[in-house]
């Protein structure tokens, strides 16, 4: 099947990201007399977002910053500790428990989550027939994903009596409470990361098409097979995705929590196997009121998500190949 | 979504901005909140002057929707009787309710008339939410003493019962005939009797039927089972009351009947536990037994289908003293900071004295508190609540007293139950270590 190349400019081949970061270099250059005037205007227009960001934002994040050095119960006014809710952090158990929880969680998930999207999109990027609409079917998970009602689902389907144990008993196989045991619960949260791929799929998708057939071409000439194109075209050529994506999950799984909140009936059971970070955050604040504690961890996990990103950034030197 | 790449000086300036911007406007909020107690934690100590009616109170309760209809009623049976006060209802269900009080009160937006529980009611009162109801005009004659006493914290009443529950064993006759098995005489029966007793029905009715659910996730268990050796869950000084072997004996029942076959294995147990009354064992007609509170009965009967019958718990006869107790279903609370004293008062005294608003309440806040509008609503009540009423009658001359109101931290209590069983369930740990934990972990949660 023949494509249309990527660019029908038929220019050098560009990635979706170098196409973005074009774009911006090109209005970095200079602006031109007539645009200087639209600024007042566009001050105008960004001011709704501005007052909220001040209010609903950067207000909120500054009291969280200053209750994170305070014991604060929500009921009587913050005491100044220091940084002592910083120190306690690190005799508390559970909070070291959920920390690694979580990042079971990410290490396992993350990866497997965007194996699975690239895999579909690989499968999809083939130009079935209906693309369009499995597309969507796959992209659908992404956006339920989050949300309370798949969480419960997920609850039964995982239960004792529950579908993957109706399946395994046909196969002779006697199943057990998957949700309720503590060496399998965050297993099924693991699985419910995984099975919401549409998101980084529709941009892998995206992906595929930027990379220009006549690579393909020249390699089928010179003797190549699938595999090897696989990995010497497509893999290389789609780092920047792959990359983009990495840092996206990865943030995205740090802050997971409605699903452990529902799958655990909200405390994080069975013993604390599914207490990710977020949701003994929550317990700690409107559960214990221990909300200087609380805002402690949150910053802390901003920290944390930071450091991640800071590391991503300075390995994708070595591994992430940009084709200009 | 945009990645710009490492290492490219462009918009190097603009890059500047925005954190110059961010730590601008974090210094601004700092100030704002560094600047006295302002917003943050309750407002001033001293309470606003009495105001007159007419007037707006705001009554926050948690609950079904049953109690949300029946609890509209009281409030415009109330307002045809005092036409100044209006009434706003301010509900949601249980999880919520505590959060959004918190966050209410933490804004100085406290509701006037508040539903308090056992576990929070010390946290509110210590840090001054709550008002001494002892000196508002509610009467409170007719109420029991030693009910009164559990909404009364180092001598002050913050809370005022709304009616009483006992933690019972709930049974099921049905599958006990079909498992061939004797209902136990509750008032001898010891708690070996009770796992010999539920090990049996699970041998006698075969698969899929267990003989009882597990109970180690309620602290009330532990509670009776300590004051039955003389121990008690929370001492009135707001101490750990109970041993270490206690704990210990607490834990290994659970044990017992897993190993006897009369509890369901772990995994299920902690599936069963999180379905609430209605899905559990008794409700879905799996097992002969399961230790619930009175107020859930109604609920219990319904989804089984079955004719229920209430039991002492075990080992009432057996030790030093009797441990069953009566709780507080809930406490009636009122704002230290409400504007209308006289008018919370009024409503309160009308909630827990008036015999029209206790017919369309009926048992749904425990059994009435008072006893003369108990013994009014007697005959309205349905065959289960009837059944409710007669137990409790049963009872009251075997309590010895009623527990003191937990300590401040104590509505961690249930968390950690909940968790420890659960590692005691899967043998993760043995009894004896889960009990030196509970005492650990109960001790540091309530002394902060």
């Amino acid at each position: 099947m023949v494509r249309a190349p990527a660019r029908p400019d038929g220019g050098a081949p560009v990635s979706v990201i170098q196409e973005l970061s074009r774009d911006r270099r090109s209005r970095d250059q200079g602006v031109s007399p007539r645009r200087k005037g639209d600024g007042r205007w566009a001050l105008f227009f960004l001011a709704p977002w501005f007052v909220g960001l001040v209010l609903i934002t950067a207000g909120p994040m500054g009291a969280s910053l200053y209750l994170s050095f305070t014991d604060y119960d929500l009921l009587s006014a913050p005491q100044w500790v220091g940084f002592e809710n910083f120190t306690r952090m690190f005799e508390d158990p559970r909070f070291l428990g959920s920390l690694g929880v979580t990042f079971t969680y990410v290490f396992v998930s993350v990866p497997l989550q965007l194996a699975a999207a690239l895999g579909l999109a690989l499968l999809l990027d083939k130009g079935m027939r209906g693309l369009a609409l499995y597309r969507s079917v796959y992209y659908l998970p992404s956006l339920l994903g989050g949300s309370v009602a798949i969480a419960i689902l997920w609850r039964q389907i995982f239960g004792a009596d529950g579908l993957v144990n109706q399946v395994l008993a046909l196969f002779g196989v006697q199943g057990q409470g998957w949700v309720s045991h503590p060496d399998y619960a965050l297993g099924t949260l693991m699985a419910l990361n995984v099975w919401t791929f549409g998101a980084p799929m529709v941009i892998f998708l995206a992906g595929l098409r930027q990379i220009p057939r006549m690579y393909y071409e020249a390699a089928a000439i010179d003797g190549a097979g699938r595999w090897r194109q696989f990995r010497s075209i497509t893999l290389p050529l789609l780092t920047p995705i792959v990359f983009f994506n990495l840092v996206l999950q990865l943030i995205e799984a740090f802050q997971s929590f409605t699903r452990a909140f529902v799958v655990s009936g909200g405390n994080g059971g069975p013993s604390d196997s599914t207490l990710l970070y977020t949701l003994y955050l929550y317990l700690k604040g409107f559960g214990s009121l221990d909300m200087g504690y609380a805002s402690a961890m949150a910053w802390f996990l901003l920290l944390i998500i930071g450091g991640m990103t800071v590391v991503n950034f300075l390995a994708s030197k070595y591994w992430v190949f940009y084709d200009d | 979504m945009r990645i710009t790449r490492t290492g490219r000086p462009s918009g190097r300036g603009r890059r500047l901005v925005a954190p110059a911007a961010g730590v601008a406007a974090l210094a601004l909020t700092l100030a704002a909140c560094g600047g006295g107690d302002s917003g943050l934690g309750g407002g001033g100590d001293e309470p606003p002057a009495a105001q007159e009616c007419p007037c707006e109170i705001r009554f926050a309760w948690w609950g079904s929707d049953t109690r949300h209809e029946s609890t509209q009623q009281i409030i415009e049976a109330f307002e045809a009787e005092n036409p100044d006060i209006t009434v706003v209802p301010d509900f949601t269900d249980w999880d919520g309710y505590w959060d959004k009080l918190a966050t209410s009160v933490a804004a100085g937006d406290t509701p006037d008339v508040i539903t308090q529980e056992e576990r929070y009611i010390s946290d509110y009162s210590t840090k001054n939410v709550l008002a001494d109801l002892g000196a508002l005009d509610i009467d409170t004659s007719k109420i029991d003493d030693g009910v009164l006493g559990g909404g009364q914290i180092d001598g002050t009443q913050y809370g005022i019962p709304t009616g009483i529950n006992a933690y019972a064993m709930v049974a099921d006759p049905e599958l006990f005939a079909e498992a061939g098995v004797d209902v136990p005489d509750d008032a001898t029966w010891t708690w070996e009797d009770y796992v010999s007793t539920a090990n049996a029905v699970a041998k006698g009715a075969g698969d899929g039927v267990w003989g009882t659910q597990d109970y180690g996730f309620n602290e009330a268990g532990l509670n009776v089972l300590a004051r039955q050796r003389g121990e008690t869950l929370f001492t009135p000084e707001g101490e750990l009351g109970v041993s270490e072997e206690t704990v210990a004996d607490f834990f290994q029942v659970s044990l017992d009947l897993m190993a006897g076959g009369g509890q369901p294995d772990a995994a299920r147990t902690v599936e069963y536990q999180a379905a609430g009354p209605e899905g559990g064992l008794l409700g879905t007609n799996q097992g002969a037994m399961g230790i619930w509170w009175t107020n859930q009965l109604g609920a219990l009967t319904e989804s089984s289908g079955h004719e229920l019958e209430l039991l002492r718990l075990p080992g009432e006869a057996e030790g030093e003293r009797t441990g069953m107790y009566y709780k507080p279903a809930m406490f009636y609370s009122v704002s230290a900071d409400t504007q209308y004293p006289q008018a919370a008062a009024k409503f309160v005294d009308f909630l827990l004295n008036s015999e029209e608003a206790a017919k369309i309440m009926l048992t749904d806040r425990g059994l009435p508190a008072n006893t003369e509008v108990r013994e009014a609503i007697l005959d309205d009540l349905s065959p289960t609540d009837q059944k409710v009423a007669d137990f409790m009658a049963d009872i009251e001359d075997e309590i010895v007293d009623t527990p003191p109101v937990p300590p401040h931290g104590s509505a961690e209590l249930a968390d950690i139950m909940e968790r420890i069983n659960t590692e005691v369930l899967f043998e993760r740990i043995t009894p004896q270590e889960a009990a030196t934990q509970l005492i650990e972990e109960v001790t540091a949660a309530t002394s902060s």
